[in-house]
C-alpha cells in the first residue's frame, strides 16, 4: 500500500491510472472507510494539487469552484452565498463542522453511499464486487423510496442537489491528465448502476463544478429531516431554489436526496410550481409525491418524509 | 474549456499551501508543527494523525472512540481549524501547524470555564470539546465581541461532539461564559469537581492512553455466525488465546472467538485476519417472535447450557422454567386472582377506566466513550492490570480467582475511567484476553476494543414487550394492575422488568410476571436503572392515559396514588411550576405542537456494606487511598470535599488517590451505591484521623500545617456503619451488597414540541426532582442528574440498536448511525433535590444515578402525547413512527 502525493493534475491523473484505488482528497470518507477495513488503498492524496482549489468568477458572472475546495470555504464564502443561496444553504448544513473543515465538494460528490451492509466487512454486495443486495432483504429503513435499481442504497451527497437545482456542470480530466468539455453535473450518477455510487472511470478526476451566472434576487431554503437536531445523515433532504423577476416568481427548481439512488431533480413538483407560485400552492404541488414513490417494505415512510421535506422547503424559498 | 478561469478572475483562495513536495512515506519524514514546536515525525503508511500525535509523540490528550470523525474526542486543530485527527491522513501534519489540547497552555480560559463549570462527568470527551471550544470562542469574540452565544450557535459548533455521560449544561454554562471574556485572567475559584483541571486539560490519563515500553497490541476475532460449534482454528502460529467457552459453541454473531496479538496493531490485525475458522453452523433464532415458535431452532439445547447462560440482570438471577426459547415467569403480585378478575370484569364490561395495552422498548447499548480496554502485564510481582472498569475491587478478586493467584499478587488500576453506565463491572474479555496474551508474548498487551466491538458485545440494555393493564374504580384509585414482560436479551437471561411494578403505587391488588426470550444475540448486561427505564416506559404511559380518562391531572393523580412521602414533597413543588402550572390545554393545531407530561421513577437503596478507605499522612498533606473507581460520578471529589470539611483542610493538603487495588476494598461503581456506601466511611475516617492528630482529645481545631508535617506516616481506616434499623437484607460485614430500607424517587416534567410535518421531537425544558437525601456535592451531583435526563432522552428518541435479520450482525455498529443525543438535543435542564428524608442513613444520602434517569423517556412520551394526542408504545419515538401515529 502506498500514498502517492502529487502536486498537479497531470500528476494525479498519472498516479492514479498507474496505481489504481482512489483519490483522496479530505479523506473524511476515504479514511473512516480506510478505519472500517474496506480500503484499502493505494491513495492518491490530492491536498497539494494546488490547481484543484479555490473558488474564481468568470467573465459571465458564474463561479468555478474547484473540487478541492472545502465544505467550510463554501459555507462562509459571502460572494457564493450572494450569488447561489440554496448552494450556501447546503454547504452550512451537512456533517458537522470539523467534517465541513477539511471535507471537500469533490469528495462530497463522489463519497461512498451510507448503506450500513456495504459499511460493514462481514457482507458483500453489488458495490464491493460482489452480486447481491443484502440489504434488499435485510434491514433497509434508511434505503431508497424509489425502487429502480438492484442496490438500495441512496446517494448520499448534499451538494449533488444543490448542483442539480443550478444546472451545475462538472469539470472532468481524463486519466492523460487533460480537462474534458464540461458535462451536466447530473451525469456524474447512474442509477441503473448498482456497481458503484458514481460513473467517472479509473483514472478519471473530478476537477471542479461551474455554476451559471447568478440570477439576482434569488431565494433559497435547504432541510434535512433527521430525529436528531444536528450531525445527522438525513432520512430525507431537500433543496430548492426560486428566482423572481420583478418580484413575480419566475422559476422553482427543486431537488431531493435520501429517496433514489441518485440524487433527484423534481421535475413534476417544478411544473406544477411555474405560474406564478405563492407558499400556499406548494402543499398542492407536492401532495402527488407519495404516489409517485416505489418504496421498498421497509421505507413506505420516506414518501410522506419526502413530501413534507419538500414542501417545507418551497414553503421557506417561496415565502 | 476552462479559458474564462484562466486568469483567475477575482480569484478567492483561502486555502494554505506548502512548497511542493512530494512525499514517499516508506522513507520520508514529515516536518510539521506541533503545539507550537517544529517537529519531525516518521509516521509508518496511511496512519491517521491521531495515532501519530498520542503514539509517536505521546500526545494523548485527544483520544480514538469512533473511529469515523462522528464523536469528537480526536479533535485538534489544524492550521487553526478544528479537525477530526482519526480521520486526517498523516501526510495532512506535512508543514502544518497542529494544537492539541495540550498545546492550549492549560491555563486557556475555555480550560478554565470546562473546569470551573464542570464541564464534563467522566472526562473521556473533553479534550475534543475544549479544543473545538477554543476555536469557537477565538472565532465567536473576534466577530461579535464579548457576548454570549445562544445556546442554539454553541450547539451549531459543538455539533460533531458527543458527550455520553450528557454534561451539556456545563459546556453550554462554560462556552457561554468563556465568550463573554469571564474566564481571561484566573478567577481564583476551585473547581468543584477535583480532577477537572486533569480532565480539561488532556493529562488525566485513561487506561487507552497507557502504553509501556515494549508492548503489544491484541485484537479480538469474533464469531461471523450466529450459531455454531467451531471445529478447526487455525491461528497461523500468531501469539494467540482461546476464548471460546467449554461447549466450543458461539451463539451469536460477534462472539469472542480467539485473541491474537502482535508488537504492532496492524501486525495484530494481520494476524486476526489471517486466523481460519471451521464453523460447524446450528439453526439459528434471530428475533423473538420465531424464537417463540413451536419446532424454532433452540438457543439452548438442554438443562447444562441454559444453566450457562449469562444473566444481564444486577443482583442475583432466580431460576426459571424454560419452554424452548421461552423461560419463566418469574411471577409476582399482591392478591394476584382479584387483580386478574377485576381486569377481566372492567375488559368485558367495556370499562373506560381500563387501559390495556402493549408497549416496547429497543436495545440500547452502553458505548461509553472510552471503549472497554485493558493493558496487562506480568511481572516479579504478579499481574499488573490497567483496566476500564467499574470496580478495581472485583476485578482484583476475580482476577486472582481466574489465575489461582495470591491477592496480593494482583494489581488493578482505573485512575480514570471513561464511562461505565454498567457495562463494567467485572472481569472481562478484554482483560482476560490481554493477560493471557501478555503472559504468552512475554511482554505488556494492549488490548482496546473499537467501536463496532463496543456496539455489539460490550453491554446493552435488552429490549422489551410489555403488555400492561391498569383499572381505576369508580373513584378514580388503583384497582388492578398487571404487567407481562418478555425481555429480549439475546442470549442472556435475567429480565426483571414488571417486578419493578411491585415496588411503587400501594398495595392495590397486581400481578407482575417477567419472562426472558432467548435469541441468537448479543447478550444484555445491566444498564443505569436495569428492569426500571423500560418499566417505567409502559407503567408511567399507563398512569397518565388513566388520568387523561378520569379527566384528572396526572400529578394529582399521582399525588392521590404515590404513598412515598419524598416523591409527594416533589409532587408538590412541580405542580407549583410555571412549566406544569401554565401549560397549554386542550387540542393543539399548527406544524409545531407543544406539550408537557410528566412522569415519576422509583428506585431501591442499596450499598455496599464493605467499603472502606484509608487515609496516610504524607508530607504534610492527608491521602486518601481507594481501590475505588471514579468513572465520572465525582467520588474523588466528595472524598475530598469530606476530608476538607472534617479536618478543615484547604485544597494543597488533600490527595486522594483512587482506582488502585490494594488490601482496603472499595465499592464497586454500579447500582448508585458509591457515594452513600464510601462517603460515610470517610467520615469516620476522617474522624479517625482527626482524633488521632489530637492525641486522642475529644476535641480541638484543625490540625496546623506543621501538625501535619509532624505526624508523617500517621493512618487511618474508615468503614461504613450501618444504617439505623440496619438493612433489609441481613447481611455480614464482609459482603458487598446490601438492599437498605426506603426508595429514592424522582419526578420529570418535560416540555417538548413536535414538527408534525417531520415527525421530530424536540425536547424544550425539564424539570428533574430527585429525592435521594442530603447531596454530598452538588455540582457534580447535578451534572449527573442533568445526565440522567439526557440518557432517558436517547431512550426516548434516538436509540436503537439494529441486527441483521438474517445473520444477526448488529447494523448500527458505529455512533454514526446507533445515535447518542447531542448537545442541540437537550432541553434546559432545572434540577431540584429533595434532601429529606434519609436521616436513618450514615451521611443522610443515597445514591442518585440511577434514579435520576429511570422516568425519563416516560415523561418525553406523555408530553408528546400532551401535544399531539397519540401515545407512542414503542421506544424509540423515531419520525416514521410518530408521523405514522398522528397521521
Amino acid at each position: 500500500m502506498t500514498t502517492t502525493i502529487p502536486t498537479d493534475i497531470a500528476e494525479a491523473a498519472a498516479a492514479l491510472r498507474e496505481n489504481g484505488g482512489e483519490a483522496r482528497a479530505g479523506g473524511t470518507d476515504v479514511m473512516a472507510r480506510a478505519n472500517a477495513g474496506l480500503a484499502a488503498g493505494p491513495f492518491t492524496d490530492l491536498a497539494r494539487v494546488r490547481a484543484l482549489g479555490g473558488i474564481a468568477w468568470g467573465a459571465d458572472g458564474g463561479a468555478r469552484i474547484g473540487a478541492t475546495a472545502t465544505i467550510a470555504e463554501i459555507a462562509s464564502d459571502p460572494l457564493l452565498a450572494a450569488a447561489y443561496p440554496a448552494l450556501t444553504a447546503t454547504a452550512r448544513a451537512l456533517a458537522t463542522p470539523q467534517v465541513r473543515a477539511v471535507g471537500t465538494l469533490g469528495g462530497n460528490l463522489l463519497q461512498r453511499n451510507r448503506c450500513w451492509y456495504f459499511r460493514n466487512p462481514a457482507f458483500s454486495c453489488h458495490q464491493d464486487g460482489g452480486d447481491g443486495c443484502p440489504a434488499r432483504a435485510g434491514d433497509h429503513r434508511n434505503g431508497t423510496v424509489f425502487d429502480t435499481a438492484p442496490c438500495v442504497a441512496p446517494h448520499p451527497s448534499s451538494m449533488a442537489l444543490a448542483l442539480l437545482v443550478y444546472d451545475a456542470e462538472v469539470v472532468v480530466a481524463g486519466a492523460d491528465g487533460a480537462e474534458s468539455a464540461p458535462r451536466p453535473a447530473r451525469d456524474l450518477y447512474d442509477a441503473a448502476d448498482p456497481t458503484r455510487d458514481h460513473v467517472l472511470a479509473p483514472g478519471e478526476l473530478l476537477t471542479g463544478v461551474l455554476l451559471p451566472p447568478p440570477s439576482p434576487g434569488e431565494t433559497a431554503a435547504y432541510r434535512r429531516a433527521t430525529a436528531r437536531s444536528r450531525a445527522e445523515w438525513p432520512l430525507v433532504e431537500a433543496v430548492a431554489r426560486v428566482v423572481r423577476e420583478d418580484g413575480a416568481v419566475t422559476r422553482v427548481a427543486v431537488a431531493a436526496g435520501g429517496v433514489a439512488r441518485t440524487p433527484m431533480r423534481l421535475a413534476a413538483v417544478e411544473d406544477a410550481l411555474s405560474d406564478g407560485p405563492a407558499p400556499s400552492d406548494a402543499a398542492d404541488a407536492v401532495a402527488g409525491i407519495p404516489g409517485q414513490c416505489t418504496p421498498l417494505p421497509g421505507t413506505a415512510h420516506k414518501a410522506e418524509l419526502m413530501r413534507g421535506t419538500v414542501l417545507d422547503v418551497l414553503e421557506r424559498a417561496l415565502a | 474549456m476552462a479559458e474564462p478561469y484562466a486568469g483567475g478572475v477575482d480569484s478567492v483562495n483561502s486555502s494554505v499551501y506548502v512548497d511542493d513536495v512530494n512525499i514517499d512515506l516508506g522513507s520520508q519524514a514529515l516536518d510539521t508543527t506541533v503545539n507550537g514546536e517544529r517537529t519531525t515525525v516518521t509516521p509508518t503508511p496511511d496512519t491517521t494523525a491521531a495515532e501519530t500525535l498520542r503514539d509517536e509523540l505521546g500526545l494523548t490528550g485527544a483520544k480514538v472512540a469512533c473511529g469515523q470523525g462522528v464523536c469528537g474526542t480526536c479533535t485538534v486543530l489544524l492550521d487553526g481549524a478544528p479537525a477530526a485527527s482519526c480521520l486526517l491522513p498523516s501526510t495532512a501534519l506535512e508543514g502544518r501547524s497542529v494544537t492539541t489540547v495540550e498545546g492550549l497552555g492549560g491555563d486557556h480560559p475555555v480550560q478554565r470555564a470546562f473546569a470551573a463549570h464542570d464541564a464534563m462527568q467522566c472526562g473521556y470527551c473533553t479534550p475534543g470539546f475544549v479544543v473545538e471550544a477554543a476555536a469557537f470562542t477565538e472565532r465567536w469574540r473576534a466577530e461579535h465581541g464579548d457576548t454570549a452565544p445562544t445556546r442554539a450557535d454553541i450547539a451549531d459548533a459543538l455539533a460533531g461532539h458527543l458527550c455520553r455521560c450528557g454534561a451539556y449544561e456545563g459546556i453550554y454554562a462554560a462556552v457561554t461564559a468563556a465568550c463573554t471574556g469571564a474566564f481571561d485572567t484566573d478567577t481564583g475559584v476551585e473547581p468543584t469537581r477535583a480532577e477537572a483541571v486533569a480532565k480539561a486539560t488532556g493529562r488525566a490519563r485513561f487506561t487507552t492512553d497507557v502504553r509501556p515500553d515494549g508492548c503489544w497490541e491484541a485484537v479480538v476475532v469474533r464469531a461471523r455466525v450466529p450459531h455454531a460449534v467451531i471445529g478447526r482454528l487455525d491461528t497461523g502460529g500468531a501469539v494467540h488465546v482461546d476464548l471460546l467457552p467449554a461447549d466450543r459453541t458461539v451463539r451469536y454473531t460477534g462472539q469472542p472467538v480467539v485473541a491474537v496479538a502482535a508488537p504492532t496493531l496492524a501486525a495484530a490485525r494481520a494476524a486476526a485476519d489471517a486466523v481460519e475458522i471451521e464453523y460447524i453452523e446450528r439453526d439459528a433464532v434471530l428475533d423473538t417472535g420465531t424464537a417463540l415458535r413451536p419446532g424454532s431452532p433452540t438457543v439452548y439445547a438442554d438443562a447444562a447450557e441454559r444453566g450457562a447462560a449469562p444473566s444481564s440482570s444486577e443482583g442475583v438471577t432466580v431460576p426459571g422454567r424454560w419452554d424452548g426459547n421461552l423461560r419463566g415467569p418469574l411471577s409476582l403480585g399482591l392478591r394476584r386472582g382479584t387483580a386478574v378478575r377485576r381486569i377481566n370484569d372492567a375488559h368485558r364490561k367495556g370499562d373506560d377506566r381500563l387501559f390495556a395495552a402493549e408497549f416496547s422498548t429497543a436495545v440500547q447499548a452502553h458505548t461509553a466513550l472510552e471503549p472497554h480496554a485493558c493493558v496487562a502485564r506480568w511481572d516479579d510481582d504478579g499481574l499488573h492490570l490497567h483496566v476500564s472498569t467499574q470496580t478495581v475491587t472485583g476485578v482484583a478478586k476475580e482476577a486472582a480467582k481466574h489465575w489461582g493467584l495470591a491477592p496480593d499478587r494482583v494489581h488493578v488500576s482505573a485512575h480514570h475511567v471513561g464511562g461505565g453506565f454498567g457495562a463494567k463491572a467485572g472481569l472481562g474479555t478484554e482483560t482476560i484476553a490481554a493477560a493471557e496474551l501478555a503472559r504468552s508474548a512475554g511482554a505488556p498487551v494492549r488490548l482496546v476494543f473499537d467501536r463496532s466491538a463496543e456496539l455489539t458485545d460490550a453491554g446493552n440494555r435488552p429490549g422489551t414487550r410489555t403488555r400492561i393493564a391498569m383499572l381505576a374504580d369508580a373513584e378514580g384509585r388503583l384497582s388492578a394492575l398487571s404487567i407481562d414482560t418478555w425481555g429480549d436479551g439475546g442470549v442472556s437471561v435475567g429480565s426483571a422488568v414488571a417486578a419493578m411494578g411491585m415496588l411503587i403505587y400501594g398495595r392495590a391488588p397486581r400481578r407482575v410476571r417477567d419472562y426472558d426470550v432467548v435469541t441468537n444475540r448479543p447478550p444484555g448486561r445491566p444498564f443505569r436503572g436495569p428492569g426500571g427505564a423500560p418499566m417505567a416506559w409502559a407503567l408511567e404511559q399507563a398512569v397518565d392515559e388513566i388520568a387523561v380518562r378520569l379527566g384528572e391531572d396526572p400529578i394529582a393523580l399521582r399525588q392521590r396514588w404515590d404513598g412515598n412521602p419524598k416523591r409527594q414533597a416533589l409532587y408538590a413543588q412541580a405542580a407549583a411550576l410555571p412549566l406544569w402550572r401554565d401549560r397549554e390545554r386542550g387540542p393543539r393545531t399548527g406544524r409545531f405542537r407543544r406539550g408537557v407530561g410528566v412522569a415519576a421513577a422509583n428506585w431501591p437503596y442499596l450499598l455496599d456494606p464493605s467499603a472502606e478507605i484509608e487515609l496516610v499522612v504524607e508530607d504534610g498533606q492527608v491521602v486518601a487511598r481507594t481501590a475505588t473507581q471514579d468513572i465520572g460520578t465525582g467520588i474523588r471529589t466528595v472524598i475530598t470535599r469530606i476530608l476538607r470539611a472534617e479536618l478543615e483542610l484547604d485544597a494543597d493538603q488533600v490527595r486522594v488517590d483512587t482506582g488502585d487495588s490494594g488490601p482496603v476494598p472499595g465499592t464497586g461503581s454500579f447500582g448508585s451505591r458509591t457515594t452513600t456506601s464510601l462517603g460515610p466511611a470517610t467520615t469516620e475516617a476522617a474522624r479517625e484521623l482527626a482524633s488521632l492528630l489530637r492525641g486522642g482529645a475529644a476535641s480541638g481545631g484543625p490540625p496546623s500545617r506543621e501538625a501535619l508535617k509532624a505526624a508523617e506516616g500517621l493512618r487511618a481506616t474508615g468503614q461504613r456503619k450501618r444504617d439505623r434499623r440496619g438493612f433489609i437484607t441481613p447481611v455480614p460485614r464482609s459482603s458487598e451488597i446490601a438492599l437498605g430500607r426506603g426508595m429514592a424517587g424522582a419526578v420529570h416534567i418535560m416540555e417538548v414540541e413536535v414538527d408534525t410535518l417531520l415527525g421530530s421531537v424536540r425536547p424544550l425544558r425539564c424539570w428533574a426532582g430527585v429525592a435521594s437525601g442530603r447531596i454530598y456535592a452538588e455540582v457534580p451531583a447535578r451534572n449527573q442528574a442533568v445526565g440522567g435526563v439526557v440518557q432517558g432522552i436517547g431512550y426516548a428518541l434516538y436509540e436503537q440498536r439494529v441486527t441483521d435479520p438474517a445473520t444477526g450482525t448488529v447494523l448500527n455498529d458505529n455512533l454514526e448511525d446507533y445515535r447518542l443525543p447531542g448537545i442541540g438535543d437537550v432541553p434546559e435542564v432545572d434540577v431540584y433535590f429533595h434532601e429529606q428524608g434519609w436521616e436513618h442513613v450514615p451521611g443522610g444520602g443515597v445514591g442518585l444515578g440511577e434514579v435520576s434517569t429511570v422516568g425519563v423517556s416516560a415523561s418525553v412520551a406523555n408530553a408528546v402525547r400532551d401535544a399531539v394526542g397519540w401515545r407512542p408504545l414503542d421506544l424509540p419515538i423515531r419520525p416514521d413512527r410518530l408521523l405514522e401515529g398522528i397521521r
